[in-house]
């Protein structure tokens, strides 16, 4: 059965980086090292997010990091943040495109980079929300929040490709 | 300074550095980073000596001897991954970081160096480590694009000769009809231009002298030239259109034939939908403007040069300013070509998506309605639709009004023409007449249709271009390797080692880590774990469907990479868990693998397979059509006609994949008989979830979560009372209330 965390039952303090400790209120039970994982990386954001101990094994599921105690709230957050890496994309800069092998120069919250994007109908996946999701050759992922809020000229290399 | 063996170029600050410490003689590799602990993009570096390390980050420099180090750890995150040692103290250094590009050199590094510090340096340690660095230098020395293979060839590079040659090579065997259509087209354009002249007479000689002789003369001629027009054209046409269709089969072959030859990897990312379409529908595209440009590009082209010269003989002046609409055509051509491009892009991508869609939703018409799914399915199909209609609009609108804007000025030329010829006939030109004005209008509409057609000719070079980019998303793709090729084993004992076997489908999830087995001839292996742990990978990799795994797989001594894959392929006999039965006879099913097989071979192979039994009593027998993917038999008989098939194959190398995990009781048993009739003497490999099926296996192998945690004989694995044994247990527990309870209800 799935353990589901609704709100202050939990204390979860720092570990290390990516891990946890959490210590939970109705049993007393203090858990260390556990990996805060989002069940829904791509749509989810940080509503459902799983705790697994050092064998990969689910030990509950926070259904809304919003509703923990803001101690835990901020570490939960802090483990995930560090995590997920998931550049957005605010500009892009330039794209060369050569048979169906581009290379993308964009500038990101993490900094500027050139990746390379294959076969454009599969890694490039515009959502409705205006979202679009992007993973390159080598399967780092990349997002644009939304790419009508580009600049123009963002938007006029993009939009073929969507 | 000396270069370093690492993923990417060493960054020259770490270099100086790493000869200020004297470490330069030291290192045996390093593993570069793309990110900065604090994860933005920048470098990082950490270089591997025998007894020590040293790491470069932003923070500065660490140096670690490796007595310090517990364990090293390559950690995969999301979207990124760090590589990290643990002292003896129990704490976590993490010491560089960097996305997926750097994931795999970075876990060979992890490898490395838990090897060390478990058995000391040696060089099988670094050879490993050096393996997947050569297949991470792979790049092309023309222009430094990372190949998917160090001796691959470069798309980049290879796609640099024109698209348009490119697809014109399939016209070239067929340029003798081609160029018998051009003749032929060049004298039907030559024929369209003689009865203005013939009406310019008309109007000028024959009716103002009431010429008799003359008018039949001339009605003579123009009978003649429509007669040789129109009868040339109608064989032009059927000439074309059989030439059309020798250049789009053999387009489609040529994609069907690379299709069959793509890894699997490719199929993993592509769908099956998306190449269907291109086979369809992207290759008719292609025909119509290999066809285009062939024959109607040239046909306009003459016809505008003819036309040109007609006219500035007849009247040099009247012609130019028959020519001022023109750079308004062509401005306004380049820029309808580039609004519409990129509509083109998204309206395939859109078309892509539905096809997707059917290509997912027509076969799988069972589940939705087994799950009363209809309405939701609808609405998907409904919601594709609109996003191509929306696309399609907009393409429509845009078609629409340029065509309308381009007639207009073609029809603006022409209100030129009747206004300055018109102006010179009243004005009484001496050197201007009625005829010549007839004769200069109508040269002046067909001069048009070409001037027309090189303005519209953008609009479908850019929809052909995105069909084209499909089609070469195929054709260039890089194919299977057989690096082996011809390299043939007079047999295939069926030893099978893996050596340092790490595998991911795609960079964010290792599959398999660090997998070490081997297997001798003849023996049968039982492999078992959790769904998801990485059983049929395992398998994957020994079929040989993706080389895209660090480490080594060796078969009989020799490298898998370096065995010729076809013959490999055939010696291994593969029944998967839902064997895939194809729309036809149960014959042919059998035969699949041997096509010129004895009938009787047919029938004795069904016979070892439990399945002749079946198959007399079916009304048509082995006549009998199977439906789409096997309709018409039970999952059990579909299971018994692939062992079957796999009987025909006599491998050397037999593949097991839940063979018997859909069935019942009854019919377990009667696949269990005919498997072992035909596992005997052959290295047998079999993914079981019921263990009762592996009483034959000699060897078991317990996979978790990508890792070999067991691997010994079943009595052993069961004495040691860990993951095998917990699996019989739990197994043999449920047998029992099973048995139980159907005692009970029998009862």
């Amino acid at each position: 059965m799935i353990h589901y965390i609704d709100g202050p039952e939990i204390m979860i303090t720092e570990n290390d980086g990516i891990f946890v400790d959490a210590k939970f209120y109705e049993t007393g039970e203090t858990l260390y090292e556990l990996e805060p994982r989002r069940l829904f990386p791509k749509s989810g954001g940080n509503r459902y997010v799983v705790l697994l101990d050092s064998e990969g094994e689910q030990v509950a599921v926070i259904r809304n990091t919003e509703n923990l105690l803001p101690e835990s709230r901020e570490v939960i957050e802090r483990a995930l943040d560090e995590y997920y890496l998931i550049p957005r994309i605010t500009k892009f800069i330039k794209m060369t495109d050569k048979f169906r092998v581009w290379m993308w120069t964009a500038e990101t919250d993490h900094g500027t980079l050139t990746f390379e994007v294959r076969n454009h109908i599969s890694t490039v996946k515009p959502l409705y929300d205006g979202r679009v999701l992007i993973k390159d050759a080598n399967d780092n992922r990349y997002e644009v929040p939304d790419y009508r809020k580009l600049d123009k000229r963002s938007i006029r290399m993009l939009r073929p490709k969507l | 300074m000396p270069e370093i063996l690492s993923n990417l170029h060493c960054p020259e600050q770490f270099h100086r550095q790493l000869d200020e410490l004297n470490a330069d003689g030291k290192v045996l590799f390093a593993v570069v980073g793309d990110l900065t602990l604090e994860r933005r993009y920048g470098e990082s570096m950490v270089c591997f000596g025998e007894k020590e390390l040293w790491a470069f980050n932003e923070s500065g420099t660490e140096h670690f001897d490796y007595s310090e180090i517990k364990e090293a750890e390559s950690k995969r995150m999301y979207g990124n991954a760090s590589f990290a040692v643990i002292t003896h103290d129990g704490k976590r250094h993490k010491l560089i970081r960097f996305t997926y590009a750097a994931a795999s050199p970075s876990d060979a590094a992890a490898d490395f160096l838990n090897g060390v510090i478990e058995h000391g340096y040696s060089r099988e340690l670094l050879y490993a480590v050096e393996n997947t660095f050569r297949r991470m230098r792979a790049f092309c020395p023309k222009c430094g694009r990372k190949l998917p293979t160090p001796d691959s060839d470069c798309l980049n590079c290879k796609g640099k000769s024109k698209m348009v040659s490119k697809f014109s090579q399939y016209a070239l065997p067929y340029k003798k009809g081609l160029i018998i259509c051009l003749l032929l087209s060049a004298i039907t354009t030559a024929a369209a231009l003689v009865p203005p002249i013939i009406t310019q007479k008309m109007v000028d000689i024959v009716l103002p002298n009431r010429d008799k002789t003359m008018l039949y003369q001339m009605i003579l001629i123009l009978l003649g030239v429509y007669v040789v027009q129109y009868v040339i054209t109608a064989f032009r046409s059927y000439l074309l259109r059989r030439t059309g269709d020798k250049i789009v089969i053999a387009l489609k072959k040529d994609i069907y034939e690379k299709a069959q030859y793509l890894p699997l990897s490719f199929y993993d990312k592509t769908s099956t939908g998306r190449v269907i379409n291109i086979i369809n529908s992207d290759t008719s595209t292609i025909q119509n403007f290999v066809l285009k440009i062939s024959q109607e590009a040239i046909v306009q082209l003459f016809t505008l040069v003819g036309i040109l010269i007609i006219m500035l003989r007849l009247n040099w002046k009247l012609t130019l300013f028959s020519l001022v609409p023109i750079p308004i055509v062509v401005f306004i051509g380049r820029a309808f070509g580039k609004q519409v491009g990129p509509m083109y892009l998204r309206i395939l991508r859109r078309a892509s998506s539905l096809s997707g869609l059917l290509t997912d939703t027509i076969p799988g018409v069972r589940i939705i309605k087994a799950f009363t799914t209809e309405e939701s399915a609808i609405n998907k199909f409904d919601r594709y639709c609109d996003d191509w209609m929306n696309e399609e609009n907009g393409i429509a609108k845009m078609s629409a009004i340029f065509p309308a804007i381009m007639t207009f000025l073609v029809t603006c030329g022409s209100l030129i023409i009747w206004f300055s010829g018109g102006s010179f006939i009243i004005s009484g030109s001496e050197d201007f007449s009625v005829g010549l004005l007839v004769s200069f209008v109508s040269y002046a509409s067909m001069f048009y249709n070409p001037v027309n057609f090189f303005a519209n000719f953008g609009d479908s070079y850019r929809n052909t271009l995105a069909s084209a980019e499909n089609i070469l998303e195929i054709l260039d793709a890089e194919p299977e390797h057989d690096f082996g090729k011809n390299s043939i084993p007079e047999k295939i004992e069926g030893k099978i080692e893996f050596r340092n076997v790490n595998f991911s489908f795609d960079r964010s999830k290792k599959v398999l880590s660090n997998i070490n087995l081997t297997i001798e001839p003849g023996d049968v292996v039982g492999i078992v774990g959790t769904t998801g742990s990485g059983k049929s990978t395992l398998i994957n990799l020994i079929m040989r469907y993706y080389d895209d795994y660090d480490g080594d797989i060796f078969v009989d001594g020799k490298n898998l990479r370096d065995i010729d894959m076809q013959y490999y392929r055939n010696q291994i006999g593969y029944v998967q868990q839902e064997p895939m039965m194809f729309k036809d006879t149960i014959f042919n099913n059998i035969a699949y693998g041997a096509p010129n097989a004895h009938v009787e071979q047919i029938i004795r192979a069904a016979d070892i397979a439990n399945a002749h039994g079946f198959i007399c009593r079916l009304p048509d027998g082995y006549d009998t059509l199977l439906g789409e993917r096997g309709i018409g038999l039970s999952g059990g008989e579909k299971q018994r006609i692939s062992i079957a098939r796999a009987v025909m194959k006599n491998p050397s190398i037999l593949i097991l994949d839940e063979a018997t995990a859909a069935v019942d009781s009854e019919t377990e048993s009667l696949i269990q008989q005919a498997i072992e009739r035909l596992i005997n003497g052959r290295t047998t490999l079999m993914i079981a979830h019921r263990l009762s099926t592996l009483r034959k296996a000699n060897k078991i192998v317990v996979v978790d979560k990508g890792e070999i945690i067991e691997c010994g004989t079943p009595e052993e694995l069961l004495a040691m009372k860990g993951k095998y044994y917990k699996l019989v247990e739990i197994q043999s527990m449920g047998e029992q209330l099973q048995k139980r309870k159907a005692e009970e209800q029998f009862e």
